[in-house]
């Protein structure tokens, strides 16, 4: 290997903007720069040794993976579940009046999500939180299968273009104005109170909460000419209680690492052990949200039947994060995978109860 | 180089045990960290009750946190003898363990550089933080070598970054960009001395004789068990911890030893490779730490030069 292969530049030095971003006059042609070690991180001396990598010596992966990681389609139920949701229930209600902008909100919002969900790699691997974490997935910037000036400028284009798709749903529904006036206000907080709020401290976690739950789906609701109600407001804090379980769980396997680089979210202040504790309450909470929602909206056998087998998946998730003995480990690993697998079986019991619902309304004979 | 009195007040005779317990650990240990400290602190003009000062507090740091660990850990041998909580009880272990790193605190203060002390404390901060992380992945069996890198660098990185950067801090020189290369270059070295402490485990370059597998047996997978275990299946991994002796662990590869032994081998050369890259990023930091140091100071790189030579492939520089 050439010694030349590494760099270790300040945060002040002229070259270390055009390391990071991958991009620039200070960077050789066909060269990836990949961070190996950061010092001091988020400080003035913040530190970064880079190993440059000709373009050759990458492995690439295909197209399609490099698409679904960038973009992370693995997490695209988020937004697919409460879109199917409202599509549901307004259909059964007989809500649904305005399926032009629907499409053309549910195409936005995939843009969107797209978009954000690479703009949020690229703030992780610009302030850090990728440089000191242990990466569980593959990540394509830290990895040089794209640079962080690339991801960025495909992030700005894809959200460009849900703003456009969705454009015309704004004059076919008034109400949507103020839905996104709300949700675009709240979004500029989360980023901009600290760089990548969501991350880094708990009103982003609450901002979050906000948009990806009542915002989402009520935004979904006032698109198909339905507007905002109680139900779709109670769903939509249920969804964000249940997204933001994720997240949690998420930082709470970093809570180390995250710690170690002053990351302050909800996991790293409440440390390890009222951290496990604040799991369990958060997913038992969310469990008395399902039930009262659905004691509320939905009909009694699905209220009894979805709220216990919620209940009997969540117990062995309790006991397996109560057990967690170190903060490091694979037991880390073993939890978000659990937690992830509660989740989706809630998006199953979800979706099946609202296909059913649907079925009654067609006459289907199950 | 005798490191047991820097002043008068340190090993009172009147304490029962102790004195003998301190002897019987010190003796039969390399004093590799108090040496480093030496070839450090001789370019930069260290004075010579300084360079004491420093060499008696990395090995007090050292062996009490061996006395701790080896009760920890419930260790039956410490350099071939009998483990000084078996020996002394328990209690006593703890206490000297304990005496140690007062003695540090009392001798580092009285010399007066409050850096110097702050650095210290920290790094001892750093290594009991390693150790508890340490033991609590202790029977964790699917641990990735990344995980044990983080405790690696607390726990032993965190002595070899202050063996480089002491003498720098004793003789008030504070610049950030050379303690920056410093910190880098200890934590590689750390990194390079634990992986290759285990891969003795493996009875791998061991020419010290060390017990065969002996982390495994006791519940440790250590990271060139974690680098052997990433891509085996869950039945590889039972096979794996299992193994008593070597030819166990072969059969773990593969249910012919033969083809076992030589996947084994490979694994070893790739984990050679990998640590061949930190090398790299060794002499890269000490390239650029060159173009930092003046005059005399520069001296240093020659010294520092062969290092992992000796610390991951254990063998005399070339």
């Amino acid at each position: 290997m050439n010694l030349n292969s590494f760099k270790t530049l300040k945060r002040s030095d002229a070259e270390f903007e055009d390391y990071l971003w991958g991009a620039g006059t200070h960077l050789q042609n066909k060269t990836v720069p990949l961070p190996v070690k950061t010092l001091n991180l988020g400080e003035t001396n913040e530190t970064v040794t880079f190993q440059v990598f000709t373009h050759f010596e990458i492995n690439r992966p295909s197209v399609w993976t490099l698409i679904a990681s960038l973009i992370k389609v693995h997490t695209y139920i988020l937004v697919l579940m409460p879109l199917f949701f409202v599509l549901a229930k307004n259909f059964v209600d007989d809500r649904a009046r305005d399926p032009f902008s629907i499409i053309l909100a549910a195409i936005a919002s995939l843009f969107l999500y797209a978009g954000l969900n690479i703009r949020n790699d690229v703030i992780d691997h610009v302030y850090g939180y990728d440089r000191v974490n242990i990466l569980k997935s593959n990540k394509p910037i830290a990895l040089g299968w794209i640079t962080a000036r690339q991801a960025s400028k495909i992030s700005w284009v894809l959200m460009g273009l849900a703003a456009l798709i969705a454009l015309p749903a704004f004059f076919l529904e008034r109400e949507l104005i103020s839905v996104m006036c709300v949700v675009v206000g709240l979004f500029m907080l989360g980023q901009f109170v600290k760089q990548n709020s969501y991350k880094h401290n708990r009103v982003g976690e609450v901002i979050l909460f906000i948009l990806v739950g009542a915002g989402l789906a009520s935004g979904y609701q006032v698109s198909l000419g339905a507007g905002i109600d109680t139900e779709i407001l109670v769903f939509g804090v249920m969804w964000g209680f249940a997204v933001l379980f994720l997240i949690h769980v998420n930082n709470f396997s970093h809570i180390l690492t995250s710690s170690q680089a002053g990351i302050l979210n909800t996991m790293t202040r409440m440390g390890f052990d009222k951290a496990q504790r604040f799991l369990v309450t958060w997913w038992s909470l969310f469990c008395g949200l399902w039930f009262i929602y659905h004691y509320n909206y939905a009909s009694l056998i699905w209220t009894i039947f979805g709220t216990l087998l919620l209940v009997l998946w969540s117990v062995p998730l309790f006991n397996k994060i109560l057990k967690i003995r170190s903060p490091l480990g694979s037991d880390l690993d073993m939890i978000r995978k659990e937690a992830y697998r509660a989740f989706i079986i809630m998006v199953f019991i979800l979706f099946s109860e609202n296909f059913w619902y649907v079925g009654e309304k067609l006459n289907w004979s199950f | 180089m005798n490191y047991k009195i820097f002043s008068p007040q340190d090993f009172p005779a009147y304490l029962p045990k102790l004195n003998t317990l301190f002897d019987e650990l010190f003796s039969g240990g390399k004093g590799f960290r108090s040496k480093l400290v030496g070839i450090v602190s001789a370019p930069l003009g260290v004075d010579v009750k300084v360079q004491n000062l420093l060499a008696q507090t990395i090995e007090f740091i050292h062996n009490a946190s061996l006395l701790h660990d080896d009760l920890v850990d419930r260790s039956q041998l410490r350099r071939g003898k009998k483990t000084a909580w078996l020996k002394y009880t328990p209690e006593y272990a703890v206490l000297a363990g304990d005496y140690l790193l007062a003695r540090v605190m009392v001798n580092l203060s009285g010399h007066g550089n409050i850096k110097l002390v702050q650095y210290t404390s920290e790094m001892i901060s750093d290594l009991l933080e390693g150790e508890w992380l340490q033991d609590s992945v202790v029977g964790d069996f699917f641990v990735t070598i990344e995980q044990l890198d983080r405790i690696h660098n607390l726990k032993t990185a965190s002595l070899f970054k202050w063996c480089l950067r002491a003498p720098f801090i004793a003789n008030e020189k504070y610049d950030a960009a050379i303690h920056s290369h410093l910190n880098d270059m200890g934590s590689l070295l750390g990194q390079l001395f634990q992986r290759s402490d285990d891969l003795l485990d493996y009875d791998i370059r061991n020419d010290e004789g060390k017990a065969v597998l002996g982390d495994l047996k006791s519940g440790y997978l250590n990271s060139f068990g974690a680098f052997m275990s990433h891509q085996m299946s869950r039945a590889q991994v039972d096979k794996m911890i299992k193994s008593t002796n070597l030819d166990d662990l072969y059969l773990s590869f593969s249910d012919n030893a033969a083809d076992g032994k030589e996947m084994f081998t490979k694994k070893v050369a790739e984990f050679d490779g990998i640590n061949r890259g930190l090398i790299d990023l060794y002499e890269h930091h000490l390239t650029e730490l060159e173009k930092l140091l003046v005059g005399n100071e520069k001296q240093l790189i020659p010294q520092l030069r062969p290092l992992t030579e000796i610390l991951y492939w254990r063998r005399k520089p070339s």
